[in-house]
């Protein structure tokens, strides 16, 4: 029962990095590539159905490190609490700028939350490095260390290929280049290593910190028979935002 | 003020935002899934507006329940580690439900509608919208289940200084919980349908176009808010059955007293207006402007009575985090700093509080420039030839 609730979580962890991954990279390419309005509105029109099914992945994540690691849900989050509270804000500012981006017209107004974007996204990504770092060296580093740090610029770089990837897949007229959906897995897989690495070697530790079987039975009883349907519905949303023509509608509500 | 009051403050303040944005959702998307239902069989253009403006605010308006949820989420663990470390084992288990089960399920599906317009075929497209509407009272019955444990931990043993789950069954049946899942409900569907009334007003006053569209609105707000007060009202006097022993008396009494006899006192008034001034004259409603003054008044008060009842629910439970288990004090996460907390509450309450600002103008702006332009299913729309010119 501990192992099937540690590879479900490590399987969301690693999953979130793998797919909401590239919507933080083409959040990150948003003053890169978007040249203008136009290509900016692009770029996020392509991503955009994807992101509120990706990044529900993180949410799942924390409520699995309550309800299976309960133990280890404080020590977690408060050893890097300065960092957990930017890295929430900073997802809180992009999503706030995805949600808000077209709402008026004016370029000063679409200007301001495509930067929310950007910075949002630059933040969860350097962000997650330096989490990982001190992860793997059981939060007794300092956030600044300058493994940590070089970490972040690793998985910063790391999402902004997968995003660019990702562009390439399902908008190759835009960015230039085509690429297939294998790449985009090779990409994802790539950009979820530094995560599954780290999980991988807290394993035993995860392992040991397990919620009692009483809980993990509750647990598995009403989560479990719902798991075809959440992934029924993820596949779902990779088939009806298949890339082809007319893939990327403008506008799009992000 | 201490880091306790501190980290209490972040609590309440971000607990507050978030429910004011909840409280809407919960609302308004059975009302939204209703108007798309009707646009489905059909097929008329004055549903698919329905569907589009009221679907636009509804959204609109969701943005900032995201936002704020996710902080609730993780400040658990940062302020409150002592509530995971002594109950995790049973506290965790219905937040891990909500975030596994019903909220995954709840983000899928409404990028599956939101993005899907003109993409899913039309019964699939109806369906993801009731799923969300579903997967929403999921969610809320998981954190009520995971509130009520804290005002009446019931199915939960304390072994080894621990609490350790051992009827799951209880934790979802709990006193505390029954009736004030469906209270929560009703209060929710109430400020939906007060909001499309508001808004319906403020739209028949002001503009003359649009008079079918928001007359209908009108009728559909005061019919749903007559059932959410009835709800709302019947099941929160409900709830004084099933109260924990010593709620609401002793030291918590007065500092709970204020929000919980202003609530009610707001809430029978808006039921007496509601059901024996509204619902009767729900005909005339639309045509009588002098009303529309008051019925756009009336608009912002749903909100405020719905935290007057978390008010008083959360203060009436003092000092416990777990009713006679678990002081607030002991919860607090050890080594919490006054520097911590303060970084913490001004980053969450600035930012935060700014884009509430910024998403209310929003849908104020929506409701002003009324159904045209709505970026809800535009896409759609301009690829449709029967809609370009």
């Amino acid at each position: 029962m501990e192992l099937i609730w540690f590879a479900l979580f490590a399987v969301l962890l690693a999953g979130y990095f793998a797919i909401e991954g590239f919507d933080l990279g083409v959040g990150l390419l948003l003053p890169v590539l978007g040249k203008g309005q136009q290509g900016r509105d692009h770029m996020v029109a392509a991503m955009a159905p994807f992101v509120l099914a990706n990044e529900v992945w993180l949410v799942a994540v924390a409520g699995a490190l309550f309800g299976v690691y309960p133990a280890l849900e404080g020590e977690v989050l408060f050893g890097l609490y300065p960092l957990v509270v930017v890295m929430l804000l900073a997802w809180v500012v992009r999503d706030a700028g995805l949600w808000f981006r077209r709402r008026i017209d004016g370029p000063a107004w679409r200007r301001f939350w495509d930067l929310m974007v950007a910075a949002g996204s630059l933040g969860l990504s350097f962000g997650w490095g330096v989490a990982l770092y001190a992860a793997a060296t059981g939060f007794g580093s300092s956030l600044l260390h300058p493994l940590g740090l070089m970490l972040g610029v690793v998985t910063t770089l790391l999402f902004a290929y997968h995003g660019w990837t990702f562009l390439c897949w399902r908008a190759p007229g835009f960015a230039g280049a085509s690429r297939s959906g294998r790449a985009l897995l090779v990409s994802g897989l790539v950009a979820a290593l530094p995560v599954v690495g780290v999980t991988v070697g807290s394993m035993r530790y995860l392992l040991d910190s397990s919620a009692p079987p009483a809980t993990l039975s509750v647990l598995s009883l009403m989560v479990l028979p719902f798991a075809p349907i959440v992934v029924v519905a993820q596949v779902w949303v990779w088939r009806t935002f298949r890339p082809g023509r007319d893939a990327v509608r403008i506008p799009s509500f992000f | 003020m201490d880091v306790l009051d501190l980290a209490r403050l972040q609590f309440a303040v971000t607990g507050s935002l978030h429910f004011l944005f909840v409280v809407l959702t919960l609302g308004l998307a059975p009302l939204v899934a209703i108007m798309h239902t009707q646009w489905a069989l059909s097929g008329k253009p004055l549903r698919e507006g329905m569907t589009r403006f009221w679907g636009q605010i509804y959204v609109i308006n969701y943005a900032l329940g995201i936002v704020t949820g996710l902080v609730m989420e993780f400040q658990f663990g940062l302020s409150w580690s002592g509530l995971s470390h002594y109950a995790g084992d049973v506290f965790g288990a219905p937040l891990a439900m909500e975030t596994l089960v019903a909220f995954f399920l709840e983000s899928t599906f409404l990028g599956l509608w939101i993005f899907g317009w003109g993409r899913l075929p039309k019964a699939l497209h109806v369906a993801c919208i009731w799923i969300v509407t579903l997967t929403a009272y999921a969610s809320a019955f998981f954190i009520m289940a995971a509130n009520s444990f804290l005002q009446n931990p019931a199915g939960a043993v304390a072994r080894g200084g621990r609490l350790e789950l051992v009827d799951a069954g209880a934790l979802f049946t709990n006193k505390t919980l029954v009736f004030a899942f469906p209270h929560v409900i009703g209060a929710g569907l109430f400020t939906g349908a007060m909001v499309l009334v508001g808004a319906s007003a403020y739209n028949l006053r002001r503009r003359s176009d649009q008079v079918q569209f928001f007359t209908k609105s009108l009728r559909t707000g005061v019919l749903f808010a007559s059932l959410g007060i009835f709800l709302t009202v019947g099941f929160g006097y409900a709830q004084f059955g099933g109260l924990q022993d010593g709620k609401f008396k002793g030291a918590s009494a007065a500092a709970a007293g204020v929000p919980l006899s202003s609530m009610m006192l707001i809430g029978d008034l808006l039921m007496f207006v509601v059901l024996f001034l509204m619902l009767p004259l729900i005909y005339f409603l639309p045509r009588w402007r002098w009303t529309h003054p008051l019925l756009i008044a009336m608009t912002p008060v749903p909100f405020v009575v719905a935290i007057l009842g978390w008010l008083a629910r959360e203060i009436g439970r003092q000092p416990w985090m777990i009713w006679e288990k678990l002081t607030v004090a002991d919860a607090m996460t050890p080594g919490l700093t006054s520097g911590m907390i303060t970084f913490s509450l001004v980053g969450f309450v600035t930012v935060l509080g700014l884009l509430a600002l910024v998403d209310y103008v929003l849908i104020a702006r929506v409701v002003r420039r009324g159904p045209r332009d709505l970026a809800l299913g535009a896409a759609d729309e301009q690829r449709s030839p029967a809609l370009s010119y």
